[in-house]
């Protein structure tokens, strides 16, 4: 037997079949001779059926398709499924997080979250407001697959639905709204809007898609007024710094003027005080001496009269004229001149002499 | 013996894979007999039909989409518009869909035909502003409505058509862009008037605080000044008046020390008081004659 079996090596295709064919007939025959032949058989079987058997990972489903029609859908695990050509199996990852960009690409190697190489196209970007002006929008949409089955047979190319779809959702979301809402305070609403819109045409579509997250990353003027919406920002800067300036010149002004007023008041107060003092000590240095001048009127006047005349003569000019040369002291002016003439002391003194 | 059960089994195995076939759950077919529609299948599992005689052409089941290229379109008042539109549609039924379009190629064109013909009607009776906001749902609500009947024809059921995108022509949209300008210019302007009016306001006001401040100063500073006054009145006229003679008297002697310098000239009579003894030494009290 041993023999045969090598002997069977060569010849041509046509002999090989009829040779293959010969050792079936052989190997039947052998069948219902001795064990090694089930034991081969067996082997064969089991590896078929060791083929139906697949692996779900922790986060996939499979399904499991008989002649083409879906009977199954399993969780994560080791499976079983009748081997080919009867039935087979598709595995979807459902908690994988993809994304897909509108109105932009990135390029080059980038990381989760980082832009990297951002380019925008403005065939995507730019569209029209609800105001007619133009905007240029980029949008992340986040997705998942939430229905697998709907995902693999429902529409063809889901994920090109998606895109187109997101398109056709952020425009009509912007294009119900004004410029300066889907730039500023309405941004989060525009963007719950396109979700929301995303949402309902998947849904539609029969995509099997969710969409977890749709952000707004950039919503700008297009770049041909950029330097015009800049330029609202920087006015609007300018009004808060005009703001600032003068009220800078308020605080400034204001305290000083109090200031001032302060020492308006604190002088006054000052006269005031130094007023009733002064006052009060010409009115005690008048009752002192007067107390003391009622003891003895006549000396104390002349005495006092006489004082003062001391301290306030000596250093003038004096004329004395002689009181019986009457007719007053008209012939003699001006008194000024004379003085300052160089006769002048001495034609006094000498008139005196007559 | 053996070898001919061999061969007939064989054969066997050979027809049985010619006859029999699977219809995913994502297409749907149709068993054509010399060019001859014989059965249709919609639901996915395992058929047969006899081979060499029958063929099978499949169909996609799932739902497909015609992404059209932008066309320009004219608006109720006048403007000119690019609108690119999308369509979902599947094949409802393939013989239908075979018969009159025969391959997904072929329907994709037709289709594109009928809604682009359609939209341009629409479009043409739409303003341009309700196009782009209110009415945008509303117009693709009734083409979508009038496409589905007449793609029915074709075995094709339209899921809904969309507008995508809406824009303005180049030279057009350069005119918006400058009107933006325009727009954005007045804004700007308005901030910064604002923020002179603020300014001048709050600079006035600032201005008015302080005359306001000041003013209130010197009335009270006055008032106390008058009341220092009034005080030091009183306080001289209650001590002078105790003597007002006496007062005068050393008042005045008081004054001449302050009007009288060296540069005043004075011409005294001989006769004055203060010369009284400069030509007699008089005589004393109580020895007059």
């Amino acid at each position: 037997m041993a023999d045969r079996w090598q002997n069977q090596g060569g010849g041509s295709p046509g002999d090989e079949l009829l040779q293959g064919l010969e050792d079936l007939k052989r190997t039947l025959q052998r069948f219902t001779k001795g064990a090694g032949v089930w034991l081969i058989i067996g082997a064969v079987a089991l590896l078929w059926l060791g083929s139906g058997i697949y692996v779900v990972g922790p986060s996939e489903r499979g399904i499991v398709l008989r002649f083409g029609a879906v009977v199954a859908e399993t969780g994560p695990g080791l499976r079983f499924h009748f081997p080919w050509p009867i039935e087979k199996h598709v595995t979807v990852d459902i908690a994988r997080v993809r994304s897909v960009q509108v109105g932009y690409r990135t390029s080059g190697t980038t990381g989760r979250t980082g832009r990297g190489n951002t380019r925008t196209i403005p065939q995507e970007a730019l569209m029209l407001t609800g105001d007619e002006n133009i905007v240029e929008v980029n949008l992340v949409v986040q997705y998942r697959v939430g229905n697998p089955v709907e995902f693999l047979f429902g529409a063809y190319e889901p994920e090109k639905i998606l895109h187109s779809s997101a398109e056709v959702a952020l425009r009509s979301s912007v294009g119900g709204n004004t410029i300066d809402y889907t730039m500023t305070a309405g941004r989060l609403d525009v963007q719950e809007q396109a979700k929301a819109a995303l949402q309902s045409l998947l849904t539609a579509y029969d995509t099997g898609l969710i969409v977890t997250e749709a952000r707004l990353l950039a919503v700008d003027p297009p770049t041909a007024v950029r330097d015009s919406f800049n330029d609202v920002v920087r006015a609007l800067e300018d009004r808060d710094r005009l703001k600032q300036e003068a009220q800078g010149y308020q605080e400034d002004v204001v305290p000083k003027a109090r200031g001032q007023a302060a020492q308006m008041i604190q002088e006054a107060e000052a006269y005031k005080a130094q007023r009733v003092i002064r006052a009060n000590g010409d009115a005690e240095r008048f009752l002192y001496v007067l107390a003391e001048y009622e003891k003895a009127k006549v000396v104390t006047r002349d005495r006092l009269y006489l004082e003062s005349i001391e301290r306030i003569m000596p250093d003038m000019e004096k004329f004395i004229l002689d009181s019986r040369n009457a007719g007053g002291v008209v012939p003699l002016l001006p008194l000024r001149d004379m003085g300052a003439g160089e006769t002048a002391a001495g034609a006094v003194v000498g008139q005196e002499g007559r | 013996m053996v070898r001919l059960l061999v061969g007939l089994g064989l054969i066997l195995v050979f027809v049985a894979a010619q006859a029999s076939f699977t219809i995913g759950e994502w297409e749907q077919g149709m068993v054509v007999q010399f060019g001859d529609p014989k059965r249709i299948i919609q639901e996915p599992g395992l058929y047969f039909k006899l081979p060499g005689v029958q063929n099978l052409v499949r169909f996609e089941k799932r739902i497909l989409t015609t992404d059209a290229r932008e066309a320009e379109y004219i608006t109720l008042d006048k403007k000119r518009v690019l609108v690119d539109h999308v369509s979902r549609w599947r094949i409802e039924d393939p013989l239908q869909f075979y018969r009159s379009v025969r391959d997904r190629i072929r329907a994709m064109a037709r289709l594109d035909d009928i809604i682009s013909a359609r939209l341009r009607q629409e479009i043409a009776t739409h303003n341009f502003l309700d196009l782009i906001r209110e009415n945008r749902e509303e117009i693709m609500a009734i083409v979508t409505k009038d496409t589905r009947t007449t793609a029915k024809d074709f075995g094709i059921m339209v899921t809904d058509v969309r507008i995508k995108r809406l824009d303005l022509p180049d030279e057009v949209q350069s005119s918006v862009f400058a009107r933006m300008r325009a727009e954005r210019e007045r804004i700007a302007k308005r901030y910064r008037a604002e923020g002179e009016e603020q300014a001048q306001e709050l600079r006035a006001g600032a201005n008015r605080e302080r005359e306001v401040i000041l003013a209130t100063a010197y009335e009270t500073g006055e008032k106390l000044k008058g009341e220092g006054d009034a005080k030091a009145t009183s306080i001289y006229a209650n001590a002078f008046g105790k003597d007002a003679e006496f007062y005068a008297f050393t008042r005045r002697l008081q004054a001449y020390e302050k009007i009288l310098s060296q540069d005043t000239t004075l011409v005294l009579g001989s006769d004055s008081a203060l010369l009284s003894y400069l030509q007699s030494p008089g005589t004393p009290r109580g020895m007059s004659e």
